[in-house]
């Protein structure tokens, strides 16, 4: 019993650790005058390129930035290599 | 050329005139329209800059950013100074359309002066030409033709002889050069009378022809513009 319950916690936790850990790169751009970034966001749900672009349309268009494309999804690993490129923009959105 | 044709070939060269000035207008509106379209608009350096940046994977650090925004600012600036060629560009073309339209105005203006210069000269009393015809009984004065009995061509063929000799004739003179006697022999009353008797008939055909005309089987009309009519 104890040793389900333990594997279910792992499993849990894996679970969360997996949900939290997906990332997506993209770019985005601003009309007039033209205004570009680069930046890193965390992706709920689905760690995949559409659902990052879905997700990523209105959270960036609420500041009036346009989804040019998302380059890839990745986790934990991949943070770290992409956190100078992004700047200002990494995990902002 | 009778008047009818004379107005349709006026009608005619209204509407040339007409369609030509139309089609310069349509020409150059359509070039204006060409250079409008034809002509880089202002995004599109940021478009360019813009594919870039999507294409270039690498182009994603902070400086390679910032280069890209100067870049298709840059171009943006370039854009402007194209929009006031443009601009230029196209106020030379409403210079050109209203050129080339006053300058075919003026062409026509110029043909349709000459056109009535030379009805003038033609219609006028002024006579420059007479050409005096025995055999059809009738005398050429500028375009107009006079029917003349046998003894007023006499008279006038005599008249024009000493005029081309410069010479003066008295009326007994031409009496007797009509009659083949001597001038002494002859009575100066009767030359007046053949000069009036000339004048008679050349001038009321004168008068007829440029004022009274008689259109055949249809009656009279005064061969004159309506518009130059004014009763007091």
């Amino acid at each position: 019993m104890k040793h389900l319950s333990f594997s279910f916690l792992i499993l849990c936790l894996t679970a969360g650790a997996a949900h939290a850990d997906c990332y997506a790169d993209y770019k985005a751009k601003r009309d007039g005058p033209l205004r570009l970034h680069y930046g890193v966001a965390q992706i709920d749900g689905d760690c995949d390129v559409r659902s990052a672009t879905d997700q990523l349309r209105p959270r960036l268009d609420r500041d009036g930035w346009q989804l040019l494309n998302v380059l890839g999804v990745f986790d934990d690993a991949g943070l770290d290599d992409r956190k100078e490129s992004a700047g200002e923009y990494f995990l902002r959105y | 050329m009778n008047i009818s044709s004379a107005i349709e070939a006026r009608e005619i060269g209204n509407r040339i005139v007409v369609a030509g000035i139309g089609a310069i207008v349509l020409i150059l509106a359509i070039a204006a329209v060409m250079l409008f379209i034809n002509l880089p608009d202002a995004n599109a350096f940021n478009g360019r800059v813009e594919q870039l940046f999507i294409e270039n994977d690498t182009l994603t650090g902070n400086a390679e950013i910032k280069l890209l925004e100067i870049l298709a600012g840059s171009g943006t600036a370039f854009s402007d100074t194209l929009a006031s060629y443009r601009l230029v560009i196209f106020v030379q073309l409403v210079f050109a359309t209203a050129m080339l339209i006053s300058a075919i105005a003026f062409l026509v203006m110029l043909i349709a002066l000459n056109r009535r210069m030379s009805q003038i000269e033609r219609k006028g009393i002024e006579v420059n030409s007479l050409l005096i015809s025995r055999d059809q009984k009738s005398v050429y004065l500028n375009n107009f033709e006079f029917k003349l009995t046998e003894a007023a061509i006499e008279t006038l063929s005599v008249l024009a002889e000493a005029r081309m000799d410069d010479e003066v004739l008295s009326g007994a003179e031409i009496e007797g050069v009509i009659s083949g006697r001597h001038a002494s022999e002859c009575d100066e009353a009767a030359g007046a009378t053949r000069i009036k008797r000339l004048r008679d008939t050349l001038g009321n055909q004168m008068v007829s022809e440029l004022l009274v005309k008689n259109i055949a089987r249809k009656g009279y009309m005064l061969a004159i513009d309506k518009d130059v009519i004014r009763m007091v």
